[in-house]
């Protein structure tokens, strides 16, 4: 991935100095059922086309925004900082790629 | 050709340097008498294409002699078995407003009107050395590799590469010479014009006596002047827009040119100027998103739809129209020689026609299996004529088959150039160098790069049961979580309970996902109301960091994370005599009343301002102090001459190890994996289920209900074997669990360990059995520290 | 030998589709096509499509690295893989077409003292499964990788490595063409530039496809589509917890014999072997992002190459020829999905992450004794979909992703 990323704090930076996190999840609200958690915590959208996600920029002002990107072309249509006052807001989860070997 | 050991040297365009030792390669003996010929000899009938997936099957224990055999004949060049990195490479990010790549005219006057119209920055990039051109910069001999995702573009530049982002980018890479297919044309003498201009005009050399030149463009033609001046007698000129002859061959013998046979009349000669028109160089626009389409009338593929900010300049799409495409290949009647659709390859028309009457009827099958394209030259030469081939071979035509991808890298390119020089990052503590001087053995953990002891793990284990220990903790993450809702912030991170913590104590929290799993631990003290003191485990901190980040820009809680781990250090004073020690160096009491087992203050230690905490990882009576990065060797050195005559010794991450596991504290990530959980990891008492919410509480919860599938537990071996960590604990012959670490404790004189069982083993007292060097050895579990269950020394 | 001169053709031209198949294979990859083929041979069922977008081994059947090794962490991943391997120890002979499988062994390189135990874990539990795999420390590595930087003069120093001889690379476009080959010839049919549009259903249940060649009625269908897993899913309304990611490779030009074991290393991300042609053959990890945009990135050579010198600093003047990118399903525990869905009639091969070209054999078998019987064999029992909604998880990762 080669393409620049435009941070809300920073404007257009190599994408590399920036850490993905994932499409963005709902947190149930209450109790979620057994499945209704598995989803939750398991099971994404995986889009292909536009799709709203989580980046940090890691290797710059250290801020957490959302970027909307078509999966298919990696186009950014649209990065923001993410509002705090709506209810159901996207959530955190684990970080997208874990250390393991590949081959 | 080898130059100086570096293999696959094209020489015809590496300049002369003094002292290059040059070698033939893939030869055995000499290019002259190359033994390798026997195989190219006997190779046409014996060696069809795909020979190799038909032969060699039986018997299968054969294969891999055969193999071995296979690999020594492929391959060109040699690397040196003990080469070392030599070469020295940078990289320069670079931008400009216009990039041109190519020197030639069209390059040229793209460069020049660029810099006429001042439009800013304008660099031309060029293969050979290109012209000075006023306001424009010029990097040659230079080659761009390819145009990535975002406009990049990066050059090969020797020994620097240039990564472009440009505002514009000209692409003027021109065409590049077809050769034509027909009997004989690998023979030395057959040369495409670009040769001959670049033997005559660039080195003075003649290219032969008597030439024959067939060409399907202008350029053909245009080196007839050229050659007469060379003194070339010129024998024949076919220009095929006029005729096409019904057979061509090329005639040789050891691999040399001798004749050239058209239309059954052979013409004696040791030239054959061959032109089969000429394809645009659209690699890199192609690489840029332009489609790339045929053009029937002038049989070659044209780019079209270029992308915004990406220009095509000269022959790259626009060339002169050969009258016709010149046919697939020739028909050599009686002819010998082989007709050769790819030279890197070795790719024959037979091998194609061969190929898609077996089945390979798809461009990109019958690459893969006759490898055409897949050769250095990545296709220039042999790309349009296999195309061409297919076409008439599957009676379709050149638009629909298309192309294969353009993929990059545009030229091959080296390794040392793209790794540059290499940076990754290492840290030290500020104590760093004391434990240089203390004789330890530095280990790495993460990035950092720690003691693992000063020479006797066992001994500084045991002292610091005995007497006094200390150790450099600065590689811990250190935050600071501060505001209004500070508590309310962490008290929905963590599981365990923070709102009602006071002022002044401390609390081992272990940090959960959603999905429950454990991500971090560490101790977290409250300093004031509304501000909190967080440690995290060293290789862990950023993560941390960018998680506690993360959910208060979700959350948008009036509390600010501030990261301080490279701003303190800290060191942990334990023994017996710590106290005696602290008490020596601070004005605070630090009598157990003063500062009982997790408390925390704020006090000077030896006239430093520290953050004491008193906790227990390594379960003796200690206090971790938390200051200023710069105060580190002399608070070091000071703790190390005021505590001489308690008999204080410095020791390491290994001894720390046996200690903790005497009190069967985890190390996240060794004793837990990416599925472990509190309540599994023995830890149920953090879990506060009752509180409203907090991250990982419904997946705790589900944990609760659906039963303990394993559980993390301590073990002492029968007859003090010590297992290796990662040794499986086997039940009826299956794994059972695993252990996750294991030591001997000198001060138990015992082989403990932890380990992850089946929920029916996690009982005080079962026997379970480890595997050790392929023995079974037995064990005990225990579900309490081996130290100290009751933690009186931590409290004393 | 006289055979290899004759020339016969691989499989049928492409004809046109039936009304009705009793399965339908979507995906012309190696664990599509392995699927078809078992289906034929060890159970007689040969009225079966394969329904491939573009040609077969388009996608990740032939852009993989072509390591084939069953040293995994898990005893189910150890067992499963195990039985893979040995599958492909026979394969050549079984579809009478050389592979070229080379089991020259392979080395999973340790830069730390956790990755040591993480080694050792999995050596463990190979052994145990009878898996030829075991911890080896520098002296020994040195001998098996004479080539190899062992110096301590390095970012990241090498403490020691997992073995595993039996591990190999293949040709990974032979496996399909094979695979292919013996497909067809039990009446499989192929048909490549068939690309699936709709999954029909009724009453929870399969009952055909849409295709861009017309609609296909069938009682089966198995999705065979790493990388794309999600789209068809969604086609059928079954949910999947995958992600796409890209994944890259690239070669060298062809050089002598050098190199005579695939060399790994997770902390650096990357893998090396030399191929019989004599290329260099470097891998890495998959790219943290989701996207299906399959192309080719720069700083993927750039760190790859920085990672290939530090452990062969030999290969410095070695040129890059071809780098290329293929598309990844990477699921929550690094193991795959492989199986029944809630759907009737609609069964799965995804989630394999960068594993899925090693267990194509094994996926072939148990995916059709699982048609022909309806039961679910036991070597693939643990890999369910259900397992994400049981809380059941198989995880292929030593740690958490946090902390490593």
């Amino acid at each position: 991935m080669s393409f620049l990323l435009p941070c809300p704090n920073c404007g257009p930076r190599d994408v590399d100095e920036f850490a993905y996190a994932g499409e963005t999840t709902e947190r149930p609200q209450g109790t979620p059922s057994p499945r209704e958690l598995a989803s939750y915590i398991h099971f994404r959208r995986n889009a292909a086309g536009v799709q709203r996600e989580w980046w940090y920029h890691r290797f710059g002002c250290e801020l957490w925004f959302l970027a909307e990107r078509d999966t298919r072309t990696n186009e950014v249509l649209k990065t923001e900082l993410p509002s705090t006052d709506a209810a159901g807001s996207p959530t955190p989860h684990e970080p997208a790629t874990p250390d393991t070997p590949a081959v | 050709m080898t130059v100086d050991g570096v293999p696959n040297v094209r020489v015809c365009v590496e300049p002369v340097r003094e002292g290059a030792t040059v070698r033939a390669q893939n030869v055995l003996g000499s290019l002259d008498r190359d033994l390798l010929n026997v195989v190219d000899r006997i190779g046409g009938p014996f060696t069809p294409v795909g020979f190799y997936y038909r032969t060699m099957l039986r018997p299968r224990r054969l294969w891999p002699q055969y193999e071995r055999v296979l690999r020594n004949l492929a391959g060109l060049g040699c690397l040196d078995k003990s080469g070392r990195r030599s070469g020295r490479y940078d990289v320069e990010h670079r931008r400009a407003d216009v990039l041109v790549i190519g020197g030639g005219e069209a390059g040229v006057a793209a460069a020049r009107a660029a810099a006429e119209n001042s439009v800013g920055s304008v660099v031309l990039v060029d293969e050979r050395a290109a012209p000075h051109i006023d306001g424009v910069e010029t990097l040659a001999p230079a080659r761009a590799i390819g145009f990535y995702e975002g406009g990049l573009v990066p050059v090969d530049a020797g020994n620097v590469l240039y990564r472009f982002r440009a505002g514009k980018v000209v692409v003027a890479t021109g065409t590049v010479e077809q050769p034509l297919l027909f009997p004989g044309n690998d023979l030395v003498g057959v040369l495409l014009p670009q040769a001959v201009r670049r033997l005559v005009d660039d080195w003075a050399l003649k290219p032969g006596d008597r030439g024959v030149i067939v060409s399907a463009d202008g350029a053909g033609l245009d080196v007839v002047e050229q050659l007469r001046r060379a003194g070339v007698e010129i024998v024949e000129v076919v220009d095929l827009r006029e005729s096409l002859p019904s057979t061509l061959a090329a005639n040789g013998r050891r691999g040399r040119l001798e004749s050239v046979t058209i239309e059954g009349r052979e013409l004696a000669c040791d030239l054959l100027v061959m032109s089969g028109g000429r394809q645009p160089a659209y690699s890199l626009l192609a690489q840029a998103g332009a489609r790339v389409e045929y053009d029937a009338r002038r049989g070659i593929f044209v780019p079209v739809d270029l992308p915004a900010n990406v220009e095509a300049a000269g022959s790259v799409t626009e060339t002169e129209p050969a009258a016709a495409p010149p046919p697939p290949s020739f028909d050599g009647g009686d002819a010998k020689g082989r007709c050769f659709v790819c030279i890197c390859e070795d790719v024959t028309e037979k091998d194609v026609k061969r190929a898609l009457a077996e089945g390979f009827d798809s461009l990109e099958l019958a690459k893969r299996y006759t490898t055409v394209t897949m050769g250095p030259c990545q296709g220039r030469l042999c790309h349009l004529p296999s195309i061409r081939l297919y076409a008439r071979e599957t009676g379709s035509d050149e638009g629909a088959i298309g192309t294969t991808t353009a993929r990059p890298p545009w030229a091959p390119v080296s390794l040392g150039l793209l790794a540059g020089r290499g940076l990754e990052p290492a840290k030290r503590t500020a104590i760093h160098h004391r434990h240089v001087e203390l004789g330890a053995t530095m280990m790495w953990t993460g990035a950092w790069r720690r003691p693992h002891s000063y020479g006797d793990a066992a001994g500084e284990a045991r002292h610091v049961h005995e007497a006094l220990g200390l150790i450099d903790v600065s590689t811990l993450g250190k935050l600071l979580v501060e505001g209004p809702d500070a508590a309310a912030f962490l008290e929905l991170l963590y599981p365990n309970r923070f709102a009602d913590m006071k002022v002044g104590r401390v609390r081992y929290g272990v940090l959960g996902s959603d999905a429950g799993r454990i991500m971090d631990d560490g101790t977290i003290g409250r300093i004031a109301d509304d501000r909190f003191y967080v440690t995290t485990t060293s290789t862990g901190a950023d993560t941390v960091i960018e998680w506690f980040d993360w959910w208060n820009a979700v959350w948008g809680m009036d509390v600010e994370v501030v990261n301080l781990t490279g701003a303190l250090a800290a060191v942990n004073v334990a023994g017996p005599r710590s106290r005696e020690l602290l008490g020596r160096l601070t004005d605070v009491d630090v009598s157990n009343e003063g500062i009982a087992y997790l408390d925390t203050k704020e006090a000077h230690v030896a006239g430093v301002p520290c953050l004491i905490l008193r906790i227990g990882f390594v379960g003796e009576l200690g206090y971790e102090l938390h200051f200023a990065s710069p105060y580190g060797e002399y608070l070091w050195d000071t703790l190390l001459e005021r505590g001489k005559d308690l008999g204080i010794r410095p020791f390491g991450l290994e001894p720390q190890r046996i200690l903790r596991l005497e009190k069967m504290h985890i190390i996240v990530g060794q004793d837990t994996d990416s599925e472990s959980n509190v309540l599994e990891a023995g830890m149920p008492w953090i879990a506060k289920l009752d509180k409203d919410d907090f991250v990982g509480k419904w997946a705790l919860e589900h944990v609760q209900a659906r039963g303990f599938r394993e559980q993390l537990v301590g073990f002492e071996m029968a007859n003090g074997v010590v297992p290796a960590e990662g040794g499986q604990i086997v039940l009826d012959g299956r794994s059972a669990g695993r252990v996750t670490s294991a030591r001997m404790s000198p001060h138990l004189g015992k082989a403990i360990g932890m380990a992850w069982v089946r929920p029916q083993l996690a009982v005080e007292d079962a026997r379970i059995e480890i595997k050790v060097d392929g023995r079974l050895e037995a064990a005990r579990v225990r579900l309490k520290p081996f130290f100290d269950p009751k933690g009186e020394r931590l409290r004393a | 030998m006289r055979d290899i001169f004759r020339t016969r053709r691989m499989w049928r031209r492409r004809g046109e589709l039936k009304p009705r198949y009793d399965v339908v294979v979507i995906g012309g990859g190696s664990h599509g096509l392995a699927t078809a083929y078992y289906l034929a041979k060890n159970h007689g069922i040969t009225n079966v499509a394969v329904l491939e977008k573009s040609y077969i081994g388009s996608g990740a059947a032939g852009r993989n690295t072509t390591i084939i090794r069953a040293n995994y962490r898990t005893p189910e991943g150890a067992e499963f893989y195990r039985s893979s391997v040995e599958l492909y120890e026979h394969l050549s002979l079984d579809l009478d077409f050389n592979l070229l499988f080379s089991q020259q062994g392979h080395l999973t390189l340790a830069h730390s003292d956790r990755a040591m135990i993480t080694m050792a874990e999995r050596a463990e539990v190979n052994q145990l499964l009878g898996i030829d795999s075991r911890l080896v420390y520098n002296d020994e590595t040195a001998r098996l990788c004479p080539e190899l930087n062992l110096s301590d003069d390095v970012t990241w120093p090498i403490l020691g490595a997992l073995y595993h001889p039996p591990g190999g690379i293949i040709r990974h476009d032979a496996v399909v063409w094979g695979l292919a080959r013996g497909a067809d010839r039990r009446g499989v049919e192929i048909h490549p530039y068939t690309e699936v549009t709709g999954i029909e259903r009724s009453n929870g249940r399969v009952t055909g496809v849409k295709t861009t060649r017309g609609e296909i009625a069938c009682d089966t269908v198995i999705s065979a589509t790493a990388g794309w897993s999600t789209l068809i899913g969604d086609m059928a309304g079954v949910p999947l917890p995958i992600t796409t990611h890209i994944l890259q490779a690239f070669v060298t030009e062809p050089l002598k014999p050098f190199l005579h074991v695939i060399i790994v290393s997770s902390q650096m991300h990357v893998y090396i072997s030399q191929t019989d042609r004599g290329e260099f053959l470097i891998g890495a990890e998959i790219e943290p992002y989701t996207t299906y945009r399959g192309t080719s990135t720069f700083p993927f050579l750039e760190y790859s190459a920085r990672h290939t010198l530090e452990l062969f600093p030999q290969l410095e003047s070695a040129k890059v020829l071809r780098q290329w990118t293929g598309l990844c399903d990477i699921s929550p525990d690094y193991s795959p999905i492989l199986g029944l869905t809630e759907v009737d009639g609609f069964l799965i091969s995804c989630g394999w992450g960068t594993y899925g070209f090693k267990a194509a054999p094994i996926v072939g078998t148990t995916l059709a004794e699982l048609v022909a019987t309806g039961r679910t064999p036991q070597l693939i029992a643990p890999f369910t979909l259900e397992r994400f909604y049981t809380d059941t998880l198989v995880s292929e990762l030593a740690a958490a992703a946090v902390s490593h």
